[in-house]
């Protein structure tokens, strides 16, 4: 497909069409009818130029056999169509909720695919946009997995779009198509950036803290409530055994310190940098075992720490300034 | 919208390197493609071919490394030296073939890609038309079939990527994608309006090899023709069958003689017809085998042209351009007839030369036969009568003759087969001063009872006289017949049935006999139903149809129609199959629950799963909340619950959703 530069209520009606027709649809995927698409490739068209020069030649030199050649193979033209087509139908493609990662790193999408009926499905292709595809096959009513690694290339919060299911099995001639829209979301935190003047200024900060109880520490200094997040290890399983819940042991020592990650504070460079310092932050402090808070023009996440804590933070840097859910997943070099 | 802007992923696809497994199988396609063609191609090609495959298939393995580039290149260039250098053109069957199967074998050092492969195999697919250029026989369209599957089983292989499938799964598709285009193709193949060709100048190749009549005769020419069973055309009486002794398929006729060698003289076609008959036509169809000449063969005499031909003053049909391919062509001829009357005078001199200095004893003794006699039909008896009664013998193996065929054979051996017979009686007559001259052509045939129709093969290839009598023009004198009578009557095996041993004699067996002459019935339907479907035969059959279908457009709109409904109901047998289970009952009265809460505006948002939104709506100041909480209740009890969706159940939910206010 070319890129469609059509006048307004005609694009219009193509979007309304194609939306109409590709609905977002929660995280799995029946492909139906409705929902597959199916046109010749390149090889589809060089097999046809092919064809003709037969048909040429069949009416050149009458003969009939090479007639009958041409026409079974414009046969097995119009049966491919069909089988490729029959090699998505009744597909159903479900995405797991995609895992949380850092601008730069490969994205992983894992797709379950399944079919219900009686026949085997091959060399089925799951590719976004131009990215290398991944190929899988179905057993009769069989299910597999497949995952797909894109490179991320901007912060956000992305809906997966342009992920195509799609199969030229068996002859190539066609490729038969249908689109993944999921309603998951896919988050990319901003790249952290290692840095030793982070260090430095994290240390600065934590100058003349005072004590307090933390869960590490040498000294047991009495039970607190568990907070999700929190190790096993440090549950008092005891008291759980006594149905008092679940309490965290908490040790005297040294105190855990605590800081605040101000965008205000960050003075260089670019809005990105000044993210991705901060998501160097969030990683560098809770590494720490610190307490820490995040200050954003508009947002504000209390001191508090743990993985829950660390994540809503790297959350919040990753879709700052982002207005809308995106309907496309930015790579590399976008 | 975005989505659909972007360019499909067409061309990263085509470009991924090919699994080494797909090499393999194009190597072995290319090889069964090409397999049936080493006898028509150059040593060198085939050389080529071999070279190609076996060092593609060794760096698969990783045992060679990839040709570099550079070198490539001057190998296409030799290699397309090299057919320019066999054949002096690049164009026409024989050099396209071969500079096709160069290529190819070429292209396979540089093909690393899913596209070089893909397009191998199209090349696969290419090749198999070419065979049709050499035969159409069944026996080539069935391993064409094979052929047809391999290459679909490759082209599979090509697209099928990772997953790995055995050769008889592989099969199995390919011959169930063959075999389902199969009722398409007749569809096609009946229906598609026929053009007439050619289109372009063709280079009219000859077959290779081709046994058959020559343009000359001289002894032992015929005699080793008869050794050949190929079939050298098959009739179909339209009506009533001549006798055995009447059956004489009139071929080349010789009138110019050097004293060893008969050869034809060049005629201009008959102007007005001089032909005075009796009795009705006898009406047929001949499918003749390609000659690579230019005679059509008809019964003695034809007296209808057949289109694209002409009639020469002999009554010899010629083509206008040499039979390459298979030629059906309806004719009649007349057995009882006059021809010749008003002969021209040079032509009946040329009839009467003879030259002098051969054959002195011969020439001798039809002088003196004339001598003898005075009426030109007593000195053809007497010369007849010498044949039967004097020591003649019909062989296949006569002797060497020297210098003197005529002479040695009629003084000496008195040995001989048909043309030695017709080309002595004919010297002795013109001797005799009476205008005499040779043809050439098959006696007899043999009749096939299961598809009711005559067999006529090379080895019913004979030669015999026609002498110019005043007042009778050209009359027809079989000298063989004279010497062995079974020759005519029975048909050649039962006169020399010591000397050879064939087919026919083999279909004496009653089982055998019946299978030969159902596969050579095979054979000539084939003929005439598949290779000659041409503009005429599907005007013919169409119309035989009745279904209206007389012209061009009708033709399309029906093709189009059949087609589609084919595709049709393929497509809705795959969608049947593949259709989404139907929800239950209880998730449809759940939907229109959920549309009615719609039509309130409030929605399920997709990211909410079915119980929390219930119970976002039951805790809502919803006007007709027990109700609701009810109707929950029934859907949580069906679809979680032991006893599952009870008539009872469905009905309760029903008439509750059905009571709720929209």
């Amino acid at each position: 497909m070319v890129a469609l530069s059509l006048p307004g209520p005609v694009r219009r009606y193509f979007e309304n069409w194609f939306e109409v027709r590709n609905p977002p649809s929660g995280d799995s995927i029946l492909l139906h009818n409705r929902r597959l698409y199916i046109l010749p490739t390149g090889f589809g068209y060089l097999f046809a130029i092919m064809l003709l020069f037969l048909f040429l030649a069949a009416i050149n030199y009458q003969n009939s056999m090479a007639y009958m050649l041409t026409f079974m193979l414009v046969s097995l033209v119009i049966i491919s169509l069909w089988q490729t087509h029959k090699n998505l139908l009744g597909i159903t493609v479900k995405l797991n909720i995609p895992r949380p990662v850092f601008r730069g790193e490969m994205c992983e999408l894992e797709f379950e695919v399944s079919h219900p009926n009686n026949s085997r499905r091959f060399a089925i292709g799951i590719q976004y946009r131009n990215q290398p595809p991944v190929y899988l096959k179905l057993q009769a009513l069989g299910s597999t997995k497949a995952k797909l690694k894109l490179p991320t290339g901007r912060r956000g919060l992305f809906k997966p779009a342009g992920i195509t299911v799609f199969t030229r099995y068996p002859t190539g001639l066609f490729h038969a198509w249908g689109w993944l829209r999921f309603d998951l979301p896919i988050l990319v935190y901003p790249r952290p950036l290692q840095d030793a003047r982070l260090q430095q200024s994290l240390v600065e900060q934590l100058d003349g803290q005072t004590s307090t109880s933390t869960i590490e520490g040498d000294d047991f200094a009495g039970l607190r409530e568990h907070r999700v997040g929190e190790s096993l290890r440090h549950i008092s399983w005891k008291a759980y055994a006594q149905g008092r819940g679940l309490l965290t042991k908490t040790f005297q020592g040294q105190a855990r310190p605590s800081l605040w990650i101000d965008w205000q504070s960050m003075t260089q460079g670019s809005a990105e940098d000044r993210l991705s310092d901060m998501a160097a932050m969030v990683l560098a402090a809770e590494n720490e075992e610190q307490k820490y808070g995040l200050r954003l023009p508009g947002t504000m996440i209390e001191q508090s720490y743990g993985n829950a804590h660390k994540h809503n933070c790297l959350q919040a840097l990753a879709v700052f300034r982002q207005t809308d859910i995106e309907q496309e997943i930015p790579l590399e070099g976008d | 919208m975005k989505a659909i802007e972007q360019n499909l992923p067409i061309r990263s696809i085509s470009q991924e390197i090919s699994s080494s497994s797909s090499v393999f199988a194009v190597c072995f396609c290319f090889l069964f493609s090409i397999a049936p063609h080493f006898p028509h191609l150059p040593l060198w090609v085939s050389g080529i071919v071999g070279f190609a495959l076996g060092w593609r298939c060794l760096q698969n393995l990783g045992k060679l490394r990839e040709i570099p580039r550079w070198l490539l290149i001057p190998m296409v260039i030799i290699g397309g030296l090299g057919v320019f250098a066999e054949y002096w053109t690049v164009v026409g069957r024989d050099a396209g073939l071969a500079l096709l199967t160069v290529m190819t074998a070429l292209k396979f050092l540089e093909s690393r890609r899913q596209r070089d492969l893909l397009i191998l195999v199209f090349l696969c697919y290419f090749l198999i038309a070419t065979h049709f250029l050499f035969s159409q026989s069944i026996l080539t369209a069935t391993l064409m079939f094979a052929t047809l599957i391999v290459t679909t089983a490759t082209l599979i292989t090509i697209n099928q990527r990772e997953a790995q499938i055995s050769v008889a799964d592989l099969l199995r598709s390919s011959s169930h994608l063959v075999l389902m285009s199969i009722p398409l193709m007749l569809i096609l193949f009946v229906l598609v309006p026929r053009i007439p060709g050619p289109l372009w100048g063709l280079t009219n190749e000859q077959r290779g090899g081709i046994t058959g009549l020559s343009d000359s005769m001289s002894p032992g020419k015929i005699s080793n023709l008869i050794r050949s069973n190929e079939v050298a055309f098959r009739v179909d009486f339209d009506g009533r069958i001549p006798a055995q002794n009447q059956l004489y398929w009139r071929g080349p006729v010789m009138a110019h003689f050097t004293g060893f060698r008969w050869s034809q003289v060049p005629r201009k076609p008959l102007g007005q017809p001089t032909l005075s008959v009796s009795e009705p036509p006898i009406s047929y169809t001949v499918t003749l085998e390609p000659n690579g000449e230019r005679w059509l063969l008809a019964l003695d005499v034809p007296t209808r042209l057949v289109a694209g031909s002409v009639m020469t003053a002999d009554f010899q049909l010629t083509s206008k351009k040499e039979v390459n391919d298979l030629l059906r062509y309806k004719t009649e001829s007349r057995l009882a007839y006059q021809f010749g009357l008003d002969e021209s005078e040079d032509y009946l001199k040329l009839t009467r030369s003879y030259p002098e200095q051969y054959n002195p004893k011969t020439i001798a003794l039809g002088k003196s036969l004339a001598a003898k006699h005075g009426d030109s039909m007593e000195i053809v008896n007497a010369a007849l009568s010498m044949f039967s009664k004097e020591a003649f013998f019909y062989t296949l193996k006569p002797p060497l003759l020297g210098n003197n065929v005529v002479d040695d054979f009629l003084f000496g051996s008195r040995r001989g087969f048909c043309e030695h017979y017709a080309g002595s009686f004919a010297l002795l007559m013109r001797a005799a001063g009476i205008p005499a001259r040779i043809v050439t052509g098959y006696q007899g045939g043999e009749f096939n009872s299961v598809g009711n129709y005559m067999i006529v093969r090379q080895s019913d290839a004979h030669a015999w006289t026609e002498v110019w009598i005043e007042d009778r023009g050209w009359i027809r004198i079989d000298p063989t017949a004279a010497v062995s009578p079974d020759r005519i009557e029975l048909g050649l095996d039962d006169a020399l049935a010591d000397e050879i041993s064939n087919f026919r004699i083999q279909t004496r067996n009653p089982i055998f006999g019946n299978l030969l002459y159902g596969w050579d019935n095979l054979q000539h339907s084939w003929n005439n139903w598949v290779l000659n479907y041409d503009e005429r035969k599907q005007r013919d059959f169409l119309s035989k149809l009745d279904m209206g279908i007389d012209n061009w457009s009708d033709m399309v709109i029906t093709l189009v129609v059949m087609l589609s409904a084919i595709t049709g109901v393929f497509w809705f047998i795959a969608w049947y199959r593949e259709r989404p289970p139907r929800p239950a009952t209880y998730e449809l009265l759940f939907r229109c629950l959920l549309r009615k809460l719609a039509h309130r505006g409030i929605e399920k948002k997709a990211s909410e799963d079915t119980r929390a939104f219930l119970r976002r709506v039951a805790a809502d100041d919803f006007p007709q909340r027990d109700q609701l909480e009810h109707i929950i209740d029934l859907y949580n009890r069906i679809k979680y619950g032991r006893s599952g969706a009870s008539p009872l159940a469905l009905n309760q939910m029903r008439s509750l959703i059905n009571s709720l206010q929209p």
